[in-house]
């Protein structure tokens, strides 16, 4: 009887090491989040860019050819986490003339999508434009045309 | 080769907005601004701080979207540290 009692102790004592090991700070394997706030650079995956937006702020139907009257979005896939982070984008014409510059300060947890638009009442001037994320030391950019 | 004599076109009437999937971070003690027309780095800073020698924290504050400090552009969304 004692030493089934003993051996039920040492077991209990292994279950409440282990379980005590989700630390703040301490590492996952391989890199993967292991279900707790971590602290990852935040980067840019990808960018696309869309007349509409789905529920999961994804454009639907990626497109590089635009209308003068269409509102233009732009969704930015972001990987990474930290407690406060900004997003900047900027919108360009013609390679120099800046359209609109956006910034979006985000607490990002791992896989994020933040979506910037744009919209002109008067219509978009035909032409070549522009638009770059930029977060932290990540950019991307992606062309299109209004026609 | 580009026609450098051609006039630019008009973006004043650009509206815009974004969302997120991420919660939006809660501002540390700073704030935005968006720059309006005849404004500077110096004539912000001696408004937000009284000061327009602390015009380089903003421009610190936002090196990503500030290429020249002597060239901000009216409807440009900048970051303002805490005073």
């Amino acid at each position: 009887m004692d030493a089934r009692m003993k051996a039920l102790a040492l077991l209990a004592a292994a279950v409440t090491l282990t379980g005590t090991g989700c630390k703040k700070g301490s590492s996952g394997t391989a890199g993967q989040d292991v279900g707790m706030a971590s602290t990852r650079e935040v980067s840019i995956g990808s960018v696309q860019l869309g007349r509409s937006l789905s529920g999961d702020k994804r454009v639907s139907g990626s497109t590089d050819k635009f209308s003068p009257r269409d509102t233009i979005y732009a969704s930015v896939e972001t990987s990474g986490a930290a407690p406060n982070t900004t997003i900047n984008a900027r919108w360009t014409y013609e390679g120099q003339q800046v359209v609109k510059e956006d910034s979006r300060s985000i607490s990002p947890t791992g896989s994020d999508v933040t979506e910037f638009h744009i919209s002109k009442p008067s219509g978009w001037p035909k032409g070549k434009y522009q638009f770059t994320a930029t977060v932290g030391g990540s950019t991307q950019s992606k062309d299109f045309e209004v026609k | 080769m580009p026609n450098n004599n051609s006039p630019k076109a008009d973006f004043s009437d650009v509206q815009s907005g974004s969302s997120s999937t991420a919660p939006q971070a809660s501002p540390a003690g700073g704030r935005s601004y968006t720059v309006k027309k005849g404004d500077s780095l110096s004539k912000i800073a001696k408004r937000e701080y009284g000061d327009a020698q602390q015009w380089h924290r903003i421009y610190e504050a936002n090196r990503d979207s500030i290429s020249n400090p002597d060239l901000i552009q009216p409807g440009q969304v900048l970051q303002l540290p805490s005073a």
